[in-house]
C-alpha cells in the first residue's frame, strides 16, 4: 500500500504491478486506527474521498449513505474521538469503502471489537465480498477466519505455513485421525497394531491410524472395551491446526 | 482513474486551512495581534492629536499677562514665537483664587502678588501652560521696560519678537514619521511570531498524522511529497494571509488615525518585508515538517523542533539588537537565515541600495529550493516510521529510496 517497501518479490494486481494508480483503487485500513481524532466523522470521510479523487458532491452522498449503512448517521457531526472503539472501527471501514474500491485490504479489522460489533463487521465485509469486491484481511481470531474466509494463508514467523480453503486445510490435516469415546473407560487406549494415541481425555481418545488400518477395526477394538459413546473422524479446528503447524 | 497532483495538493492544503480557520486559538491570537497593532498605531496619534486645551482664570491686574498669553497663542502657525507651545487657551474672570479653583474646568488661576505673577493650580500645573505664562510675562515685562526707555513701537517689537534665524540644511536626512528601528522591530516581531506559530503548526500536523496513522491511509492514495507540498502550501497561505492581514490592519489603523506619513513609510518597507517573509517561510517550512516527521509522538515535538526554534529566534534577536552601522549587519543581510529579517530592515532604515534586497532575495530563494529538496527527502524517509523517533541519517538514507 506504499507503506512498506518489500524486502523481496513483487506485488501485482491483475497483470500490472502496483503503481499509485492501482493503489488508489484499493480500500485500505491500517491496523491501528488511521483517522483524524479531532475531525468530524462525515468531514473526515468526505476529505478522504476527495483525496482518492471522488468529486465533492459525490463524496458527500457516499459518506451519508455509508454512515446510515453502518448505523452512524446521527453521529456524522461528532468528532471521531468521541465515538466508541467499535464505532470508530466502523468509520474506519467506511473510510476504506468511500471511493468504491476494487479490493479491500484490512489489517486486523476485528481487533478490539465486542462480539456484537464483530458480528456486524463480519456481515458488512461478507456483503462487500458478495457484491464482488474481494476482501483481504489479517486476523488472529481463527474461528472467525474459518467462518468467513474462502481462502486462507497461515503465516508463522514470516513464513507461509499453510494455505488453501479452511475445509481443505482441515481435511488434509485430519488424515486418518479418529476420536473414540468408550463408556466407563476414561483414557481408553486401543490394543491394535498400527495405531498411535495423539491425546486422551476422560471422554475421548484421539487415535491416528497408520496407512492400511481400517477404521472399522479400530471401532471393533473399542467395542470390545465397552459401549461406544463417540466415534468420528477428528478434524482439527483452524486454531489447532495453526498450533500444530507452528510448533 | 486520473491522478491530478495539483488538485490533490489543493485538497490537502484545503484541509490544513480549514483546520486553522476553525482553530479558536489561531483566530483569537490573530485578532489580538490585529487589535494590538491598530491600538499601538492609532492610540498615540489620538492622544497626541490636537493642541492641549486650558482654561485660565484671571484675577484683577493679572489680566495684562493673560491678554499677552492669548495674543501669543492666537498668532498663526509659523508666526508664533519660539518657545510658545500650540495651545487652545480660554480665559475667564475670577473673584478669588479659591472661588476660581472651585469652578469645574479651570486648569489654573493667574494672579499678581506684589508685582510678581503667581500661577496657582490644584495638584499641578501643565508644563505647557507654565511656559506659555512665562513667555507672556516676559513679553509684558520687556514691553514695559522698553516703553519706559522711550523706544518706539517698532523698536519694542524688534526687541520682544526678533526675526528668527534662517535655517539652511544642505543634505536633509529622510523625514520619518516613525523611527525605522521601530518598524524593524514590529516587522521582526511579526515575522518571528508567524514563522514560529505556523512552523510549529506544520510540525504538529505532521506528527498528528503519524500518531493517528492517518498517514498510512494517505500514502496509499498519494505520493508522500505531494502530501508534504499540500501541508506546506496550506500553512504558507494561512501564514501569509495572516501577516498581510495584520500589516493591512496596521496601515488602515494608521490611515484612520491620520498618520499618512506612517502609512507611506510602512508601505514602502512592507513590500520587501512581505516578499522576504514569503521566501523565508517557504525556506523553513519543509524543515518544520521534518522536525514533525522525525518524532513519533506529539510529546517528542518539544525536543525535535528545538533547532528550528533557534533558527528563527537567533535571526530575530540579531535583527533587533545589532547596531545599525555594524558591518556584521550588512553581511547578515545576505545570509539566508537572517536575510529575511535584516534586509527589509535595512531597506526601511534607508541604508540598502536598490539592488541589494533583490540579490538577497535570490540567495534566499535558492536556499529555499535546496532546503525544500532536502526537507522533502528527510520527510519521505521518516514520515512512515511511526514506531519511534527517527534519526536524521536514517531518514536521509531511506528518503533516497522513497
Amino acid at each position: 500500500m506504499g507503506v512498506l517497501t518489500p524486502d523481496a518479490g513483487t506485488v501485482t494486481w491483475g497483470d500490472s504491478t502496483v503503481t499509485l494508480d492501482v493503489r488508489r483503487r484499493v480500500g485500505y485500513m491500517p491496523e491501528e486506527r488511521g483517522l483524524y481524532p479531532k475531525m468530524k466523522v462525515r468531514d473526515q470521510l468526505v476529505y478522504l474521498a476527495r483525496v482518492f479523487g471522488v468529486e465533492a458532491a459525490v463524496a458527500g452522498e457516499r459518506a451519508d449513505a455509508l454512515l446510515s449503512d453502518f448505523g452512524l448517521a446521527e453521529r456524522a457531526g461528532d468528532l471521531l474521538h468521541t465515538l466508541s472503539l467499535g464505532n470508530q472501527q466502523r468509520v474506519q471501514v467506511a473510510a476504506a469503502l468511500i471511493h468504491e474500491p476494487e479490493l479491500l485490504v484490512l489489517d486486523e479489522p476485528f481487533s478490539g471489537l465486542d462480539p456484537i460489533a464483530m458480528d456486524s463487521m463480519a456481515t458488512r465485509l461478507t456483503e462487500r465480498a458478495h457484491a464482488g469486491v474481494p476482501v483481504l484481511f489479517s486476523s488472529h481470531q481463527l474461528e472467525l477466519v474459518e467462518r468467513l474466509c474462502d481462502d486462507i494463508v497461515l503465516i508463522h514467523e514470516g513464513r507461509v505455513v499453510a494455505a488453501g480453503s479452511a475445509q481443505g486445510m482441515r481435511a488434509k490435516r485430519a488424515g486418518s485421525r479418529y476420536r473414540v469415546g468408550v463408556d466407563g473407560v476414561p483414557h481408553w487406549r486401543p490394543t491394535l497394531a498400527g495405531t498411535d494415541v495423539i491425546s486422551t481425555t476422560d471422554e475421548a481418545t484421539v487415535v491416528e491410524l497408520s496407512e492400511g488400518v481400517d477404521p472399522q477395526e479400530l471401532l471393533a477394538n473399542a467395542q470390545r472395551a465397552g459401549a461406544i459413546t463417540h466415534f468420528s473422524r477428528a478434524v482439527p479446528s483452524l486454531s489447532e491446526l495453526f498450533a500444530e503447524v507452528s510448533r | 482513474m486520473n491522478v491530478k497532483p495539483g488538485e490533490l495538493v489543493r485538497i490537502i492544503a484545503g484541509r490544513e486551512i480549514d483546520v486553522k480557520v476553525h482553530d479558536k486559538g489561531f483566530v483569537a491570537s490573530t485578532a489580538v495581534f490585529i487589535v494590538a497593532i491598530v491600538a499601538s498605531i492609532a492610540l498615540p496619534a489620538m492622544l497626541a492629536g490636537g493642541a492641549p486645551s486650558y482654561t485660565l482664570a484671571v484675577l484683577g491686574d493679572a489680566r495684562v499677562v493673560s491678554d499677552a498669553a492669548a495674543d501669543l497663542v492666537s498668532a498663526p502657525d509659523g508666526e508664533r514665537l519660539r518657545g510658545v507651545p500650540e495651545t487652545d487657551l480660554t480665559v475667564v474672570e475670577a473673584a478669588s483664587v479659591e472661588a476660581a479653583l472651585a469652578r469645574e474646568g479651570v486648569t489654573a488661576v493667574l494672579s499678581m502678588d506684589a508685582g510678581r505673577v503667581v500661577v496657582t493650580g490644584r495638584e499641578g500645573v501643565p508644563d505647557g501652560l507654565t511656559s506659555l505664562i512665562a513667555a507672556a510675562s516676559a513679553h509684558v515685562t520687556a514691553q514695559g521696560v522698553a516703553r519706559d526707555a522711550g523706544l518706539t513701537n517698532q523698536q519694542v517689537a524688534a526687541l520682544v519678537s526678533p526675526t528668527p534665524p534662517r535655517v539652511d540644511i544642505l543634505a536633509p536626512g529622510p523625514d520619518y514619521a516613525v523611527p525605522p528601528q521601530l518598524l524593524v522591530i514590529v516587522f521582526g516581531l511579526l515575522f518571528y511570531f508567524s514563522v514560529l506559530t505556523f512552523g510549529i503548526a506544520i510540525a504538529q500536523s505532521v506528527v498528528e498524522e503519524k500518531q493517528s496513522r492517518v498517514v498510512e491511509l494517505l500514502v496509499a492514495a498519494l505520493p508522500v511529497r505531494w502530501l508534504l507540498a499540500g501541508k506546506v502550501a496550506g500553512n504558507a497561505v494561512m501564514a501569509i494571509a495572516q501577516v498581510t492581514l495584520i500589516v493591512a490592519a496596521g496601515l488602515v489603523g494608521a490611515g484612520l488615525a491620520g498618520q499618512g506619513d506612517v502609512v507611506s513609510q510602512a508601505l514602502g518597507a512592507s513590500g520587501w518585508f512581505l516578499a522576504f517573509f514569503m521566501l523565508g517561510f517557504l525556506m523553513l517550512a519543509c524543515l518544520w515538517a521534518v522536525s514533525g516527521s522525525l518524532s513519533a509522538r506529539i510529546e517528542d515535538l518539544q525536543s525535535s523542533t528545538l533547532y528550528m526554534q533557534l533558527a528563527v529566534m537567533i535571526p530575530f534577536f540579531a535583527a533587533v539588537f545589532l547596531p545599525e552601522e555594524s558591518p556584521l549587519r550588512v553581511v547578515l543581510s545576505y545570509v539566508p537565515l537572517t536575510a529575511p529579517l535584516i534586509m527589509p530592515g535595512r531597506v526601511a532604515t534607508g541604508d540598502a541600495a536598490l539592488w541589494e534586497p533583490a540579490i538577497a532575495a535570490v540567495i534566499v530563494a535558492v536556499t529555499a529550493v535546496v532546503l525544500i529538496m532536502v526537507g522533502a527527502r528527510l520527510y519521505a524517509g521518516s514520515v512512515l516510521n511511526t514506531a519511534q523517533r527517527t534519526r536524521l541519517l536514517a531518514a536521509w538514507k531511506s528518503g533516497g529510496r522513497a
